[in-house]
Protein backbone atom coordinates (compact mmCIF):
# COMPACT_ATOMS: atom_id res chain seq x y z
CA UNK A 1 0.00 0.00 0.00
CA UNK A 2 2.94 2.34 0.68
CA UNK A 3 4.27 1.67 -2.81
CA UNK A 4 0.78 2.26 -4.24
CA UNK A 5 0.53 5.73 -2.70
CA UNK A 6 4.17 6.50 -3.44
CA UNK A 7 3.84 5.64 -7.13
CA UNK A 8 0.56 7.53 -7.33
CA UNK A 9 2.15 10.71 -5.95
CA UNK A 10 5.17 10.41 -8.24
CA UNK A 11 2.78 9.96 -11.16
CA UNK A 12 0.95 13.18 -10.26
CA UNK A 13 4.26 15.03 -10.64
CA UNK A 14 5.08 13.09 -13.82
CA UNK A 15 1.65 13.98 -15.20
CA UNK A 16 2.21 17.68 -14.55
CA UNK A 17 5.64 17.78 -16.19
CA UNK A 18 4.77 15.34 -18.95
CA UNK A 19 1.72 17.26 -20.08
CA UNK A 20 3.34 20.65 -19.56
CA UNK A 21 6.21 19.70 -21.87
CA UNK A 22 4.41 17.37 -24.30
CA UNK A 23 6.68 14.46 -23.42
CA UNK A 24 4.15 12.25 -21.63
CA UNK A 25 5.73 11.74 -18.22
CA UNK A 26 7.60 8.56 -19.19
CA UNK A 27 10.80 10.52 -18.77
CA UNK A 28 10.11 10.76 -15.04
CA UNK A 29 8.40 7.42 -14.46
CA UNK A 30 11.07 5.09 -15.86
CA UNK A 31 13.95 6.26 -13.64
CA UNK A 32 11.85 6.79 -10.51
CA UNK A 33 10.18 3.39 -10.74
CA UNK A 34 13.47 1.61 -11.25
CA UNK A 35 15.52 3.70 -8.81
CA UNK A 36 13.10 4.31 -5.93
CA UNK A 37 10.70 1.37 -6.20
CA UNK A 38 13.02 -1.33 -7.56
CA UNK A 39 10.75 -2.11 -10.49
CA UNK A 40 12.51 -4.20 -13.17
CA UNK A 41 13.35 -1.91 -16.05
CA UNK A 42 11.10 -3.53 -18.64
CA UNK A 43 8.11 -3.39 -16.29
CA UNK A 44 9.06 0.23 -15.53
CA UNK A 45 9.05 1.01 -19.25
CA UNK A 46 5.68 -0.72 -19.68
CA UNK A 47 4.26 1.32 -16.78
CA UNK A 48 5.64 4.55 -18.19
CA UNK A 49 4.10 3.78 -21.58
CA UNK A 50 0.72 3.45 -19.86
CA UNK A 51 1.46 6.82 -18.21
CA UNK A 52 2.21 8.36 -21.59
CA UNK A 53 -1.16 7.21 -22.93
CA UNK A 54 -2.97 8.57 -19.87
CA UNK A 55 -1.15 11.91 -20.07
CA UNK A 56 -1.91 12.25 -23.76
CA UNK A 57 -5.61 11.46 -23.42
CA UNK A 58 -6.22 13.64 -20.37
CA UNK A 59 -4.16 16.69 -21.40
CA UNK A 60 -5.46 16.80 -24.96
CA UNK A 61 -8.83 18.31 -24.07
CA UNK A 62 -7.17 21.38 -22.49
CA UNK A 63 -4.88 21.95 -25.48
CA UNK A 64 -7.57 21.37 -28.12
CA UNK A 65 -9.96 23.73 -26.34
CA UNK A 66 -7.31 26.43 -26.89
CA UNK A 67 -6.72 25.44 -30.52
CA UNK A 68 -3.05 24.78 -29.75
CA UNK A 69 -2.97 21.25 -31.20
CA UNK A 70 -2.15 21.16 -34.91
CA UNK A 71 -4.31 18.10 -35.68
CA UNK A 72 -3.29 17.71 -39.32
CA UNK A 73 0.42 18.00 -38.56
CA UNK A 74 0.08 15.51 -35.72
CA UNK A 75 -1.84 12.98 -37.75
CA UNK A 76 0.63 13.30 -40.64
CA UNK A 77 3.66 12.69 -38.43
CA UNK A 78 1.88 9.82 -36.67
CA UNK A 79 2.40 7.75 -39.82
CA UNK A 80 6.17 7.98 -39.19
CA UNK A 81 6.08 7.57 -35.43
CA UNK A 82 3.83 4.48 -35.44
CA UNK A 83 6.07 2.69 -37.95
CA UNK A 84 9.10 3.58 -35.83
CA UNK A 85 7.38 2.55 -32.61
CA UNK A 86 6.40 -0.82 -34.01
CA UNK A 87 10.06 -1.57 -34.70
CA UNK A 88 11.09 -0.25 -31.27
CA UNK A 89 8.51 -2.23 -29.33
CA UNK A 90 9.81 -5.42 -30.85
CA UNK A 91 13.44 -4.45 -30.19
CA UNK A 92 12.92 -3.62 -26.51
CA UNK A 93 12.01 -7.16 -25.48
CA UNK A 94 15.26 -8.37 -27.06
CA UNK A 95 17.74 -5.85 -25.57
CA UNK A 96 19.35 -5.87 -22.10
CA UNK A 97 17.85 -3.40 -19.58
CA UNK A 98 21.17 -1.71 -18.71
CA UNK A 99 21.96 -1.02 -22.34
CA UNK A 100 18.52 0.57 -22.65
CA UNK A 101 19.17 2.79 -19.64
CA UNK A 102 22.52 3.94 -20.99
CA UNK A 103 20.92 4.77 -24.35
CA UNK A 104 18.20 6.66 -22.49
CA UNK A 105 20.73 8.77 -20.57
CA UNK A 106 22.72 9.67 -23.67
CA UNK A 107 19.57 10.67 -25.55
CA UNK A 108 18.43 12.86 -22.65
CA UNK A 109 21.74 14.77 -22.65
CA UNK A 110 21.59 15.21 -26.39
CA UNK A 111 18.08 16.66 -26.38
CA UNK A 112 18.88 18.95 -23.45
CA UNK A 113 21.92 20.26 -25.32
CA UNK A 114 19.76 20.87 -28.39
CA UNK A 115 17.21 22.86 -26.39
CA UNK A 116 19.92 24.80 -24.54
CA UNK A 117 21.57 26.00 -27.73
CA UNK A 118 18.59 28.21 -28.36
CA UNK A 119 16.95 29.68 -25.31
CA UNK A 120 14.11 31.45 -27.09
CA UNK A 121 11.15 30.04 -28.93
CA UNK A 122 11.20 30.04 -32.74
CA UNK A 123 9.85 33.10 -34.51
CA UNK A 124 6.61 31.94 -36.16
CA UNK A 125 6.60 32.23 -39.96
CA UNK A 126 3.29 32.03 -41.80
CA UNK A 127 3.16 29.62 -44.72
CA UNK A 128 0.81 27.56 -46.90
CA UNK A 129 1.55 24.18 -45.28
CA UNK A 130 -0.86 23.20 -42.46
CA UNK A 131 -1.37 26.82 -41.38
CA UNK A 132 -2.58 27.21 -37.83
CA UNK A 133 -3.24 29.86 -35.21
CA UNK A 134 -3.78 29.97 -31.47
CA UNK A 135 -4.06 32.62 -28.78
CA UNK A 136 -1.07 32.76 -26.42
CA UNK A 137 -2.24 34.15 -23.05
CA UNK A 138 1.35 34.75 -21.89
CA UNK A 139 2.01 37.05 -24.85
CA UNK A 140 -1.56 38.35 -25.03
CA UNK A 141 -1.75 37.86 -28.79
CA UNK A 142 -2.64 35.40 -31.50
CA UNK A 143 0.26 33.37 -32.93
CA UNK A 144 -0.04 32.41 -36.62
CA UNK A 145 2.36 30.00 -38.28
CA UNK A 146 2.83 27.56 -41.14
CA UNK A 147 4.71 24.26 -40.98
CA UNK A 148 8.11 24.02 -42.69
CA UNK A 149 10.48 21.13 -43.48
CA UNK A 150 7.84 18.39 -43.71
CA UNK A 151 10.22 15.81 -45.26
CA UNK A 152 12.90 16.32 -42.59
CA UNK A 153 10.29 16.24 -39.85
CA UNK A 154 8.76 13.04 -41.21
CA UNK A 155 12.13 11.27 -41.39
CA UNK A 156 13.17 12.27 -37.87
CA UNK A 157 9.75 11.30 -36.54
CA UNK A 158 10.52 7.75 -37.66
CA UNK A 159 13.54 7.85 -35.34
CA UNK A 160 11.49 9.46 -32.54
CA UNK A 161 8.92 6.66 -32.81
CA UNK A 162 11.61 4.03 -32.56
CA UNK A 163 13.13 5.65 -29.47
CA UNK A 164 9.67 5.71 -27.91
CA UNK A 165 9.17 2.00 -28.42
CA UNK A 166 12.67 1.23 -27.16
CA UNK A 167 12.79 3.37 -24.05
CA UNK A 168 9.26 4.19 -23.01
CA UNK A 169 9.77 7.94 -23.20
CA UNK A 170 6.93 8.42 -25.62
CA UNK A 171 9.34 9.97 -28.10
CA UNK A 172 7.98 13.36 -27.06
CA UNK A 173 11.41 14.43 -25.87
CA UNK A 174 12.50 14.12 -29.50
CA UNK A 175 9.31 15.14 -31.27
CA UNK A 176 9.28 18.47 -29.46
CA UNK A 177 12.76 19.54 -30.65
CA UNK A 178 12.09 18.20 -34.17
CA UNK A 179 8.85 20.17 -34.62
CA UNK A 180 10.07 23.25 -32.77
CA UNK A 181 13.66 23.59 -33.99
CA UNK A 182 13.40 22.04 -37.46
CA UNK A 183 9.79 22.59 -38.57
CA UNK A 184 9.25 26.10 -37.21
CA UNK A 185 6.27 25.21 -35.03
CA UNK A 186 6.02 27.52 -31.96
CA UNK A 187 6.80 25.72 -28.69
CA UNK A 188 3.28 25.69 -27.25
CA UNK A 189 1.76 24.29 -30.45
CA UNK A 190 4.63 21.79 -30.52
CA UNK A 191 3.90 20.68 -26.97
CA UNK A 192 0.17 20.29 -27.67
CA UNK A 193 0.74 18.42 -30.95
CA UNK A 194 3.42 16.17 -29.47
CA UNK A 195 1.04 15.45 -26.60
CA UNK A 196 -1.58 14.22 -29.07
CA UNK A 197 0.90 12.07 -31.02
CA UNK A 198 2.58 10.32 -28.09
CA UNK A 199 -0.66 8.55 -27.15
CA UNK A 200 -0.81 6.74 -30.47
CA UNK A 201 2.86 5.80 -30.45
CA UNK A 202 2.68 4.56 -26.89
CA UNK A 203 -0.54 2.57 -27.44
CA UNK A 204 1.11 0.52 -30.17
CA UNK A 205 4.02 -0.40 -27.89
CA UNK A 206 1.77 -0.87 -24.88
CA UNK A 207 -0.15 -3.71 -26.50
CA UNK A 208 3.11 -5.52 -27.20
CA UNK A 209 4.27 -5.01 -23.61
CA UNK A 210 0.89 -6.21 -22.30
CA UNK A 211 1.09 -9.34 -24.43
CA UNK A 212 4.50 -10.10 -22.90
CA UNK A 213 3.16 -9.67 -19.36
CA UNK A 214 5.09 -6.49 -18.50
CA UNK A 215 2.03 -4.29 -17.79
CA UNK A 216 1.86 -5.12 -14.09
CA UNK A 217 -1.21 -3.64 -12.30
CA UNK A 218 0.77 -3.22 -9.05
CA UNK A 219 2.65 -0.35 -10.69
CA UNK A 220 0.61 0.60 -13.75
CA UNK A 221 -2.67 1.24 -11.89
CA UNK A 222 -1.39 3.71 -9.27
CA UNK A 223 0.74 5.34 -11.96
CA UNK A 224 -2.23 5.79 -14.31
CA UNK A 225 -4.45 7.16 -11.53
CA UNK A 226 -1.79 9.69 -10.50
CA UNK A 227 -1.32 10.82 -14.10
CA UNK A 228 -5.04 11.56 -14.37
CA UNK A 229 -4.64 14.22 -11.69
CA UNK A 230 -1.31 15.67 -12.86
CA UNK A 231 -2.21 15.85 -16.54
CA UNK A 232 -5.06 18.24 -15.79
CA UNK A 233 -2.71 20.75 -14.20
CA UNK A 234 0.20 20.55 -16.67
CA UNK A 235 -1.57 22.01 -19.72
CA UNK A 236 -2.67 25.04 -17.69
CA UNK A 237 0.96 25.73 -16.87
CA UNK A 238 2.02 25.17 -20.49
CA UNK A 239 -0.66 27.51 -21.78
CA UNK A 240 0.04 30.37 -19.37
CA UNK A 241 3.81 30.24 -18.81
CA UNK A 242 6.13 32.18 -21.16
CA UNK A 243 7.67 29.84 -23.77
CA UNK A 244 11.24 30.52 -22.65
CA UNK A 245 10.43 29.34 -19.13
CA UNK A 246 9.18 26.07 -20.64
CA UNK A 247 12.47 25.71 -22.53
CA UNK A 248 14.47 26.01 -19.32
CA UNK A 249 12.23 23.58 -17.40
CA UNK A 250 12.54 21.13 -20.28
CA UNK A 251 16.35 21.31 -20.14
CA UNK A 252 16.63 20.91 -16.38
CA UNK A 253 14.29 17.93 -16.22
CA UNK A 254 16.19 16.17 -19.01
CA UNK A 255 19.61 16.70 -17.41
CA UNK A 256 18.58 15.57 -13.91
CA UNK A 257 17.04 12.34 -15.15
CA UNK A 258 19.82 11.72 -17.65
CA UNK A 259 22.32 11.74 -14.77
CA UNK A 260 20.16 9.43 -12.62
CA UNK A 261 19.66 6.98 -15.44
CA UNK A 262 23.34 6.93 -16.36
CA UNK A 263 24.31 6.15 -12.74
CA UNK A 264 21.81 3.31 -12.71
CA UNK A 265 23.08 1.90 -16.00
CA UNK A 266 26.63 1.94 -14.59
CA UNK A 267 25.27 0.22 -11.44
CA UNK A 268 26.55 2.86 -9.03
CA UNK A 269 24.65 2.02 -5.84
CA UNK A 270 21.70 4.37 -5.37
CA UNK B 1 -2.84 37.38 -17.67
CA UNK B 2 -5.29 38.22 -20.40
CA UNK B 3 -8.23 35.96 -20.99
CA UNK B 4 -8.11 34.32 -24.42
CA UNK B 5 -11.04 34.41 -26.84
CA UNK B 6 -12.84 31.03 -27.07
CA UNK B 7 -11.52 28.67 -29.74
CA UNK B 8 -14.11 27.25 -32.15
CA UNK B 9 -13.32 23.52 -32.42
CA UNK B 10 -13.72 21.80 -35.81
CA UNK B 11 -15.25 18.33 -36.32
CA UNK B 12 -11.91 16.52 -35.89
CA UNK B 13 -11.09 18.34 -32.66
CA UNK B 14 -14.54 17.63 -31.23
CA UNK B 15 -14.32 13.93 -32.09
CA UNK B 16 -10.82 13.61 -30.61
CA UNK B 17 -11.91 15.24 -27.37
CA UNK B 18 -15.04 13.13 -27.02
CA UNK B 19 -13.29 9.81 -27.70
CA UNK B 20 -10.35 10.53 -25.39
CA UNK B 21 -12.62 11.80 -22.63
CA UNK B 22 -14.90 8.76 -22.81
CA UNK B 23 -11.94 6.34 -22.88
CA UNK B 24 -10.39 7.88 -19.79
CA UNK B 25 -13.72 7.84 -17.91
CA UNK B 26 -14.40 4.14 -18.62
CA UNK B 27 -10.81 3.22 -17.80
CA UNK B 28 -10.90 5.01 -14.46
CA UNK B 29 -14.22 3.33 -13.58
CA UNK B 30 -12.72 -0.15 -14.08
CA UNK B 31 -9.51 0.68 -12.21
CA UNK B 32 -11.35 2.16 -9.24
CA UNK B 33 -13.67 -0.88 -9.15
CA UNK B 34 -10.54 -3.05 -9.12
CA UNK B 35 -9.01 -1.06 -6.27
CA UNK B 36 -12.24 -1.35 -4.27
CA UNK B 37 -12.26 -5.14 -4.83
CA UNK B 38 -8.62 -5.36 -3.71
CA UNK B 39 -9.41 -3.46 -0.52
CA UNK B 40 -12.58 -5.51 0.09
CA UNK B 41 -10.71 -8.82 -0.28
CA UNK B 42 -7.61 -7.70 1.56
CA UNK B 43 -4.07 -8.76 0.59
CA UNK B 44 -2.55 -6.24 -1.86
CA UNK B 45 -2.55 -5.77 -5.60
CA UNK B 46 -2.22 -8.86 -7.79
CA UNK B 47 1.35 -9.27 -9.07
CA UNK B 48 0.45 -10.47 -12.56
CA UNK B 49 -1.72 -9.19 -15.36
CA UNK B 50 -4.28 -11.70 -16.62
CA UNK B 51 -3.87 -12.78 -20.24
CA UNK B 52 -6.38 -11.51 -22.80
CA UNK B 53 -8.48 -14.70 -22.59
CA UNK B 54 -8.59 -14.68 -18.78
CA UNK B 55 -10.07 -11.17 -18.65
CA UNK B 56 -13.76 -11.75 -19.34
CA UNK B 57 -14.15 -14.76 -17.01
CA UNK B 58 -12.28 -12.74 -14.37
CA UNK B 59 -14.76 -9.87 -14.64
CA UNK B 60 -17.60 -12.35 -14.03
CA UNK B 61 -16.03 -13.70 -10.83
CA UNK B 62 -15.19 -10.17 -9.54
CA UNK B 63 -11.46 -10.90 -9.77
CA UNK B 64 -9.67 -7.62 -8.87
CA UNK B 65 -6.84 -8.32 -11.35
CA UNK B 66 -9.34 -8.59 -14.20
CA UNK B 67 -10.90 -5.20 -13.35
CA UNK B 68 -7.54 -3.46 -12.94
CA UNK B 69 -6.20 -4.88 -16.19
CA UNK B 70 -9.40 -4.15 -18.10
CA UNK B 71 -9.06 -0.54 -16.96
CA UNK B 72 -5.48 -0.46 -18.21
CA UNK B 73 -6.49 -2.07 -21.52
CA UNK B 74 -9.31 0.43 -22.07
CA UNK B 75 -6.76 3.19 -21.50
CA UNK B 76 -4.39 1.53 -24.00
CA UNK B 77 -7.25 1.11 -26.50
CA UNK B 78 -8.35 4.75 -26.33
CA UNK B 79 -5.78 6.09 -28.84
CA UNK B 80 -6.81 3.28 -31.23
CA UNK B 81 -10.39 4.50 -30.99
CA UNK B 82 -9.26 8.07 -31.57
CA UNK B 83 -7.43 7.12 -34.78
CA UNK B 84 -10.38 5.04 -35.98
CA UNK B 85 -12.60 8.03 -35.26
CA UNK B 86 -10.29 10.27 -37.33
CA UNK B 87 -10.65 7.95 -40.33
CA UNK B 88 -14.42 8.26 -40.04
CA UNK B 89 -14.48 12.04 -39.59
CA UNK B 90 -12.12 12.62 -42.53
CA UNK B 91 -14.21 10.25 -44.67
CA UNK B 92 -17.34 12.26 -43.82
CA UNK B 93 -15.45 15.42 -44.80
CA UNK B 94 -14.28 13.72 -48.04
CA UNK B 95 -10.66 14.50 -47.21
CA UNK B 96 -9.14 11.54 -49.05
CA UNK B 97 -5.53 12.30 -48.20
CA UNK B 98 -6.23 12.25 -44.48
CA UNK B 99 -8.46 9.20 -44.73
CA UNK B 100 -5.45 7.43 -46.24
CA UNK B 101 -2.94 8.78 -43.68
CA UNK B 102 -5.03 7.95 -40.63
CA UNK B 103 -5.97 4.53 -42.06
CA UNK B 104 -2.26 3.72 -42.44
CA UNK B 105 -1.69 4.73 -38.81
CA UNK B 106 -4.53 2.45 -37.69
CA UNK B 107 -3.17 -0.46 -39.75
CA UNK B 108 0.33 -0.08 -38.32
CA UNK B 109 -1.10 0.04 -34.80
CA UNK B 110 -3.05 -3.15 -35.47
CA UNK B 111 0.11 -4.78 -36.82
CA UNK B 112 1.66 -3.96 -33.45
CA UNK B 113 -1.14 -5.83 -31.70
CA UNK B 114 -0.70 -8.90 -33.89
CA UNK B 115 3.08 -8.98 -33.51
CA UNK B 116 2.79 -8.58 -29.73
CA UNK B 117 0.57 -11.62 -29.54
CA UNK B 118 2.66 -13.63 -31.96
CA UNK B 119 5.59 -13.76 -29.47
Amino acid sequence: MTAFIGILLVAVVAGVFGSMLGVGGGIIMVPVLSLAFGVPVKAAIATSIVCVIATSSVAQSSFAARGMTNMRLGMFLEVATTVGALAGGITAVLIDGRVLQACFAVLLFYVSWQMGRRRHDVVPVEGPVMPSAYFDPAEGREIRYGVHGLATGFTLSLVAGNVSGLLGVGGGAFKVPVMNLLMGVPLKATIATSNLMIGVTAATSAVIFYGRGYVDPRWAVPAALGILVGARLGPRLAIHLPARVLVVVFEVVLIVFGVLMLLRALQVGI
Amino acid sequence: MKQSPPHEMDAVERMVNRVLGAGVAVSVAFMLAGVVLVVARGGGLPPHAPSFRELVPGLGTADPAAYLSTGLLVLIATPFARVAGSVIVFALERDRRYVALTAVVLLVMCAGVLLGRAG
